[in-house]
């Protein structure tokens, strides 16, 4: 039975007659790590700051391990750690000073516990500078520490590797799997699709406030939707028509030295391969591509089009 | 007992900022530079034949006072006056200097020295809330497993505890400095002063330092309470600044000129001045008493503080 940290039930928010978060309901799952996807203004801010708090909520419910906040406020918060939008810090004490102040009002962390995610968020060599000197990046890590302080087993992050380097990026990923995989249950938001690609289990895509769909980033070896791109030494042209003559029903494009191919099934593949072989056409590669979560949220949103060229690739 | 964390936290924050040490050596270096100044200033010659210093001025006030009264000039003058020439007569009859000095006299004469610290608590008070808001760092405050009211009384009470704590740091300071320069004695001075029924009356020195001690106390409360409602209300150190320096300062000039309406008494700057209600000297409003004006004080900082409270519990954070 999975269990269940984080649940939203029918949250929205109103400010005014403006509905902000619509009829918003999810649950996260212990240790995955779950991505808040949508454009700006979505209302994935909103959605956090009613989670944790900082805003009222108009109607619905939100439970952190089973507790209402909206019930008992002080013990829903106990297990979460979060940075919501930018990391706010105190500028005129060290970065040290800035966690004592979180460490010493949450319950059970130690100096090994405070030295253990200084060491962790690698800021050990400028963790008694002030907090002003910090760079972006470095003020980042410092929230993602505090957050981690007190090891909540619900740990929110609004829009996490902004301005983190891809050092920074590729070791908070790893940590986060790390956690992940200890249970801990991390909620990430952002409007970057190929990191929350990157990070996520799960992805809730949301728009004006209302859940689009909530997708898994699996391998999805099974997808109906694949796009095989032959790569093609010689007429392109040529090894198009061969295709098209032998399935007439089959959608194929060209794209440069490229021949991409709707496939309904991926044993299909090998006999399209055959037919150009045995037509003589030179094959030098072929690479099976599905629908990236990009592709997926810009035909959800209705944004744009077809950007395979910039698309990240699932299974690869 | 976690919760005190928060009011240690709110207690670290005040003192990790530069300014709040420049608060507190302020007024002691403007205690020790006029003890420093009078001591080199003054001639004790004026001071031991003091008889006749007051013999002239009460000559000069007595004439002042005839042309006072033929020109008809204001009559707040004329009594100030009156009062002044009745002083010295029973200084010289009875032999008190008003010239004596010991360190109760200089901690009395230092006393105006409250409305700097006055000054540096709004300012203090102002940016404890607006500060976190303007910065974001409220954000980071909040989500933690603490209800709002009890992360607003931590920071109320610390920085009561920091005005307090600065108003004993400077009496402390006032007292050490008075007495290495005119010795601790003294505690059985006394000094004049004018009844409403212009009777003149010796009281203590002693006396008057500690009701001072003890209605600034009050007073800075009532400040504190009136700046923090400011600043959760507007969210802004700078309005929250203004309108409580506002209320401290410009406060007697609008009380002169209302003074007449008997519903001043009732507002909030008419009755912060508590110290001129020690002894009725100087009394811009005659109808206030001590007791009377404390008790208003409290009210209004019952007012102020449910209504902080209550905004700051329902406001929704968008810093």
């Amino acid at each position: 039975m999975t269990t269940h940290t984080l649940e939203l039930k029918n949250l929205t928010k109103k400010i005014k007659s403006k509905t902000i978060v619509d009829d918003l309901s999810f649950s996260v799952r212990e240790g995955e790590i779950f991505g808040l996807l949508g454009p700006n203004g979505a209302g994935k801010t909103t959605t956090i700051r009613m989670i944790v708090g900082l805003i009222s909520i108009t109607d619905g419910d939100v439970f952190i391990n089973g507790t209402n906040v909206r019930g008992n406020y002080e013990k829903a918060m106990e297990q979460v750690g979060a940075i919501v939008e930018n990391p706010q810090l105190y500028d005129f004490m060290s970065g040290y000073k800035n966690l004592m102040q979180y460490a010493r009002i949450m319950p059970g962390v130690t100096k090994e516990r405070i030295d253990e995610v200084i060491k962790l968020v690698d800021l050990e060599y400028a963790i008694h500078d002030k907090v002003k000197t910090y760079s972006l990046g470095m003020r980042q890590r410092l929230g993602v520490a505090q957050a981690l302080l007190h090891k909540p087993n619900v740990l929110i992050l609004d829009e996490p590797t902004n301005g983190l380097d891809p050092q920074g990026i590729y070791d908070l990923r790893n940590y986060l799997r790390l956690l992940a995989n200890n249970g801990t249950s991390v909620i990430v938001s952002s409007h970057m699709l190929a990191e929350m690609q990157m990070m996520c289990d799960r992805v809730a895509i949301i728009q004006h406030g209302k859940l689009v769909r909530i997708d898994e980033i699996t391998n999805q070896e099974d997808e109906a939707d694949v796009k095989v791109h032959f790569q093609i030494e010689g007429d392109v042209h040529e090894a198009k028509k061969v295709l098209s003559d032998m399935n007439p029903e089959l959608d194929v494009t060209e794209s440069g030295n490229e021949l991409i191919v709707q496939v309904a099934d991926l044993k299909s593949i090998a006999g399209l391969n055959k037919q150009l072989v045995l037509a003589g056409v030179l094959v030098v590669g072929i690479q099976r591509k599905t629908k990236t979560l990009e592709e997926r949220f810009l035909e959800m949103t209705k944004k744009g089009g077809d950007l395979n060229e910039v698309a990240v690739p699932v299974n690869e | 007992m976690k919760w005190l964390s928060l009011l240690t936290n709110e207690w670290i924050k005040i003192f990790s900022r530069i300014r709040t040490w420049i608060f507190i050596a302020l007024p002691i270096l403007i205690i020790i530079g006029v003890a420093v100044y009078d001591k080199v200033a003054t001639d004790t010659e004026v001071n031991e034949n003091w008889k006749q210093d007051i013999t002239r001025t009460l000559e000069d006030d007595k004439k002042a006072l005839e042309d006072a009264k033929k020109n008809n000039e204001n009559e707040i003058y004329i009594d100030m006056l009156e009062s002044n020439i009745k002083q010295n007569e029973y200084a010289i009859e009875n032999d008190i200097s008003p010239y004596e000095k010991t360190t109760w006299k200089f901690m009395k004469e230092m006393a105006p020295i409250s409305s700097l610290i006055g000054l540096f608590v709004i300012v203090v008070a102002s940016d404890i809330v607006s500060s976190e808001f303007s910065k974001g760092t409220i954000k980071m405050l909040l989500i933690r497993p603490y209800s709002r009211w009890k992360i607003l009384l931590s920071k109320f009470l610390a920085t009561l505890g920091f005005a307090f704590v600065m108003w004993l740091v400077v009496i402390a300071t006032t007292w050490l400095v008075g007495g290495l320069a005119y010795g601790f004695g003294g505690i059985d001075q006394t000094y004049l002063v004018v009844t409403d029924t212009q009777e003149v009356r010796e009281r203590t020195v002693v006396e008057y330092v500690f009701a001072n001690i003890g209605v600034e106390f009050i007073e800075l409360t009532a400040l504190v309470a009136l700046s923090f409602m400011i600043s959760t209300l507007f969210m802004s150190n700078s309005v929250a600044i203004g309108v409580a320096m506002f209320t401290m300062f410009a406060g007697n000039t609008i009380v002169m000129l209302l003074a007449t309406k008997d519903w001043i008494i009732y507002t909030l700057f008419a009755n912060m001045d508590l110290s001129t209600l020690i002894d009725g000297q100087n009394q811009l409003i005659e109808d206030l008493t001590l007791p009377f004006s404390i008790s208003m004080l409290a009210i209004y900082t019952a007012v102020m503080l449910a209504i902080t409270f209550t905004v700051f519990q329902k406001r929704d954070v968008k810093a």
